[in-house]
């Protein structure tokens, strides 16, 4: 295909991709009462300082999205390493109950999340936990499928390669941080985004775990937006842009890496 | 944007504080002032959240923290509460008639029977036909009725006129039907807009008040299905005959009505009285088009009231500060002034029936073009609407209600055969007993 | 095992007494490398799903549950709108996860192309539709899919196609889900499998182009053939993904019409959220996990299972 036909046949599939992003930021600029008018918004107004201004007002913008921010990065953070360890252990020992174990967690991929919401919220509200960072944070930091991920990986890393630095007398967090992790950085980065991206946008437990609006994340601060007929969408358009916007600079900054560690995940499979 | 040390710091700082007083305040027992929870939606929380200012310097050993939940988020987190036997839930509860029979039936004890806190003596305080809904099987009351919403007609005054209709002489469903074809011809307007593939519950609300006019529902008051009865044939029948004269638009997608609002394509607005300040906010243009008048009736002579809604404020069944927290109530919604402060800035329309001699519900008002808007509602309120039994079954009845509704408006399918399929399966489906 | 019991073997016989024995030893390393994993296996995977279990045996909530036995069970395979629901399920799978991997690879290819410049921004333009929150998805694609005003029928009006009912016939509307999931994770698949291409030894193609093959023949030989493990991949997620589908539906066509659009998922909410049927909806929760593990099970037969 010539160069310049590719990128057309591109263009169109950007412009489908990108199109309800631009209407979106489009209806961000305009005032409630417009949004829906007679004909499609897709020209700037002059509403997105009023539009902005009021959602800080009606949810704390600023402080919602550093409450976000820090669930998401602890959350992804803690989950990473744990996924790092226990794939560490399941692709390069030997132990007893290995692939039971493993088996039991890759299954738990098929149960729909919602019929564990009410059995986790009792949970957490004996441990007096509710409304607090830790009842988000705790019951996300399992993650098979990232575990699985960091398996598959990590069996891809020849053994000789460890047992060469064992004789160096490094012991294995030395191991696995010197030798493992430099090689795995970029599955880390993949798996990073994915985890980030599910913890961003998660809805329903957050909604469930957290009763005062100085807690909430940003998804629920945004759910307090909608009353029905009178939801003010000039604020719920700012609010899901400004949402997207740190997802995609975590995509641009990390998408070599990503891109090449999808791949050592799944080829080794 | 802060440096992340700041904001590790800050809402680490958060974590800790906040789990420390963990569920909400509790711990408050000796000494300090008792702190309750409410938990609301937009925009009725700012009107509650206004007059617990005032409660909060009349009763300084109660704190209220109105919290907005938005909707329909509410209804998840009070369920899960709920289900969770009541734990983590706010004090006060905010709840729509379509679940609280359900939250009363379903979890026995979520919420507290308002009878031992004295609620027994305002029995005849709120508009006709509220009471007997916020009242269990067992005699228990269950919450105190905050909002209602009767039906309107509002319509747009200029397209009546371009078509040379006189709006008064609209009497039944059946002379609407006969403008509403003038009207699309004339002016090319639809008489009303239904989402018809999907609709939810606040498209319901018509076919409802078609029932509720003719004092019937999808329940009787045993609690026996009666969604095949002849009312409910009847008012399909309606719908169908408007759907098939071509004067029903399809408002189907987010802002597909806002749309054809402002673009003059809907001449009617069957909706309630949340609408008469609504419509204002989200049309300011169309200033002066709007009227509103009392539905026409089914029969010729019937009724034309219809409550299609109300929403009501509960206390949880595990609240350690009932006492304080019905106190609250009582001081929000059984005084006139302070209910109709209420009304002000939260723009939801009173229960409470001695609220209505405020001269804001005669008065003239302007978007209507100088009509007293409000008097419409106050009107229909003193006629009385029947009381609505909405069981513990309502979410079933409304789902199976609303795909009988679309299968007659996109499939024509015949709307008494419809019913009786649907009537069966509620029963079915709910273990009810078909009336007779 | 053998290794472990060596290794057992091999500490005994150093004959160092209890207490001096360090907290890290070669034996217990591989479990504490796999305890903070399954501290929350156990705390917020197993238990949740063994008291759903439980409950899935129950009728009623809270102080009102009841055991009841299969009884939940029973009433699942009697109920015509869970068959639905099934079907509806499957008929959107069977549709769309093929076409949606076909158009990711097929936007891969184009994405790998040489002759392409700005390959990031390309990239970050499929990739966005995966970065939208719940509450925007359904409101755009409402936007989008109103019969009379919405952008896909205005767009279908200037090449002359009459209006669609999109969100009123169901089998529009079941197409109105399809364009929606698609929309939503092709760019997402299409990254992934532009993951795959890069990853192919270029030799591989050289070779191929000495050999006097075409573009059609290297792709058939070389390129499907080393993307096997991803697609497998991308063929084990979205399956998954789309038998627990609930947020199209939800946000978009609520189910209807006429429950033609009613999956699982959402089918398993509306019990549970809407009429606190809580056992009946873990009864449709297993009953999913079952219907899942069977199609695991069977994927894993038909790829034969290796590593």
């Amino acid at each position: 295909m010539k160069g310049w036909a590719l990128t057309f046949v591109l263009a169109a599939v950007f412009a489908l991709c990108v199109g309800p992003f631009y209407w979106l930021a489009m209806a961000a600029t305009h005032a409630n009462s417009e949004i829906f008018a007679e004909t499609p918004k897709f020209y700037p107004g002059d509403q997105l300082g009023a539009n902005t201004a009021k959602l800080e007002e009606s949810i704390g913008l600023v402080h919602v999205l550093g409450n976000t921010l820090f669930v998401a990065v602890v959350q992804t953070s803690i989950a990473i390493v744990v996924a790092l360890l226990a794939g560490y252990a399941f692709a390069k020992f030997e132990f007893r109950g290995r692939n039971a174990f493993f088996v039991l967690l890759l299954s738990t991929l098929v149960i729909p999340g919602g019929v564990t919401i009410i059995p986790i919220f009792e949970m957490m509200n004996d441990l007096d936990l509710i409304d607090s960072f830790p009842a988000l944070i705790l019951p996300n930091l399992t993650v098979p499928f990232g575990i699985f991920l960091m398996r598959q990986s990590l069996l891809a890393i020849p053994d000789e390669l460890l047992d060469a630095a064992r004789v160096d007398g490094a012991g294995e967090l030395r191991v696995l941080w010197r030798v493992v992790v430099p090689v795995m950085r970029p599955v880390l980065a993949a798996l990073g985004v994915f985890l980030f991206l599910g913890a961003w946008n998660d809805f329903l437990w957050p909604l469930i775990a957290l009763r005062t609006p100085e807690m909430f994340t940003l998804p629920v601060a945004l759910a307090t937006l909608q009353a029905q007929a009178r939801t003010d969408f000039g604020q719920v358009m700012v609010g899901t842009a400004i949402s997207s916007l740190p997802m995609m600079i975590l995509f641009l900054v990390l998408q070599k890496q990503f891109i090449s560690g999808l791949l050592a995940g799944a080829t080794k499979g | 944007m802060i440096n992340r040390r700041g904001v590790l710091a800050l809402t680490l700082a958060g974590t800790l504080t906040l789990a420390a007083c963990g569920g909400g305040g509790e711990k408050a027992e000796s000494g300090g002032p008792v702190k309750i929870t409410v938990w609301s939606w937009k925009p009725a929380s700012d009107g509650l959240a206004a007059v617990a200012k005032d409660f909060e310097r009349a009763n300084p050993n109660i704190k209220v923290d109105v919290q907005v939940i938005g909707n329909p988020a509410i209804w998840e987190k009070i369920t899960v509460g709920m289900a969770a036997g009541g734990k983590g839930l706010g004090d006060i509860l905010h709840i729509g008639i379509d679940y609280l029979p359900s939250y009363v039936d379903k979890f026995p004890g979520g919420l507290a029977d308002l009878n031992k806190l004295g609620a027994g003596k305002y029995k005849d305080a709120f508009a006709k036909g509220l009471w007997p809904t916020v009242t269990g099987k067992d005699g228990g009351v269950y919450a105190m009725p905050w909002e209602v919403n009767p039906i309107g007609f509002f319509y747009r005054s200029d397209l009546f006129e371009k078509a040379g209709i006189d709006a008064a002489a609209i009497r039944t469903w059946d002379d609407a039907i006969e403008a509403g074809k003038k009207l699309k011809e004339k002016t090319g307007a639809s008489l009303i807009g239904l989402n018809k593939p999907a609709a939810g519950s606040m498209d319901m609300d018509f076919y409802q008040s078609l029932l509720q006019q003719q004092g019937a529902f999808y329940f009787n008051q045993q609690g026996d299905v009666t969604l095949s009865s002849a009312p409910a044939v009847q008012a399909m029948t309606l719908i169908k005959k408007m759907n098939d004269a071509g004067i029903v638009a399809d408002t189907s997608g987010e802002g597909t009505a806002k749309k054809l609002i402002s673009s003059g394509k809907l001449a009617v607005l069957p909706w309630a009285a949340w609408a008469a300040s609504y419509i204002p906010e989200m049309r300011p243009e169309q200033k002066g088009l709007w009227r509103v008048m009392q539905p026409p009736a089914v029969t010729p002579g019937g009724k034309r009231t219809a409550i299609v809604n109300s929403t009501h404020l509960a206390i949880s069944g595990t609240s350690k500060h009932q006492a304080e927290a019905f106190k609250f109530i009582e001081y929000a919604l059984t005084k006139p002034e302070v209910i109709n402060k209420v009304f002000k800035e939260g723009g939801v329309f009173p229960a409470l029936t001695a609220a209505y001699s405020d001269p804001v519900f005669s008065a003239p008002t302007e978007y209507f073009g100088g009509q007293p808007a409000l008097k419409t509602f106050v009107d229909s309120l003193t006629e009385g609407a029947d009381a609505t039994f909405y069981s513990s079954d309502y979410a079933r009845a409304l789902k199976i209600a609303s795909d009988a509704q679309t299968q007659v408006l996109t499939k024509g399918a015949d709307p008494a055969a419809t019913l009786a399929t649907a009537a069966q399966q509620l029963a079915q489906q709910t273990g009810r007993k078909l009336a007779g | 095992m053998t290794l472990t019991m060596t290794r057992e073997a091999a500490t005994k016989g150093g004959g160092s007494p209890r207490s001096h024995r360090p907290l890290i030893t070669k034996r217990n390393i591989p479990y504490l490398l796999i305890l903070p994993a399954l501290l929350g296996f156990v705390a917020f995977k197993a238990y949740p799903i063994l008291a759903a279990l439980y409950i899935s045996l129950t009728t009623g909530a809270g102080a009102a549950r009841t055991f009841v036995g299969l009884d939940n069970y029973v009433r699942l395979v009697n109920d015509p709108l869970f068959w639905t629901a099934l079907w509806n399920t499957a008929l959107i799978l069977v549709v769309q996860v093929p076409i949606m991997l076909l158009l990711a690879l097929v936007l891969a290819l184009g994405l790998n192309s040489p002759l392409l410049r700005l390959r990031g921004l390309w990239r970050l333009g499929v990739f966005m539709p995966s970065l939208t929150g719940l509450v925007a998805y359904g409101v755009m694609f409402s936007v989008i899919l109103s019969k009379d005003s919405g952008l896909l029928n205005w767009v279908l009006g200037i090449f002359g196609v009459d209006a669609i009912d999109w969100l009123g016939s169901p089998f529009w509307a079941r197409i109105a889900i399809v364009i929606a999931l698609t929309w939503h994770y092709t760019g997402y698949n299409a990254v992934i499998y532009l993951a795959g291409l890069q990853s192919i030894p270029k030799e591989l193609y050289e070779a191929a182009m000495v050999d006097g093959a075409g573009a059609v023949r290297r792709f058939w030989s070389i390129t499907v053939p080393q993307l096997r493990p991803i697609l497998l991949l991308t063929v084990v997620l979205s399956t998954i993904g789309t038998l627990q589908l609930f947020d199209e539906p939800f946000v978009i066509t609520g189910g209807g019409p006429d429950n033609s659009t009613l999956t699982i998922s959402l089918y398993l909410y509306e019990n549970g959220f809407r009429y606190f049927d809580f056992g009946y909806a873990a009864a449709i929760a297993y009953a999913l996990t079952l219907i899942v593990a069977g199609f695991g099970l069977l994927q894993l037969k038909l790829t034969g299972g290796k590593k």
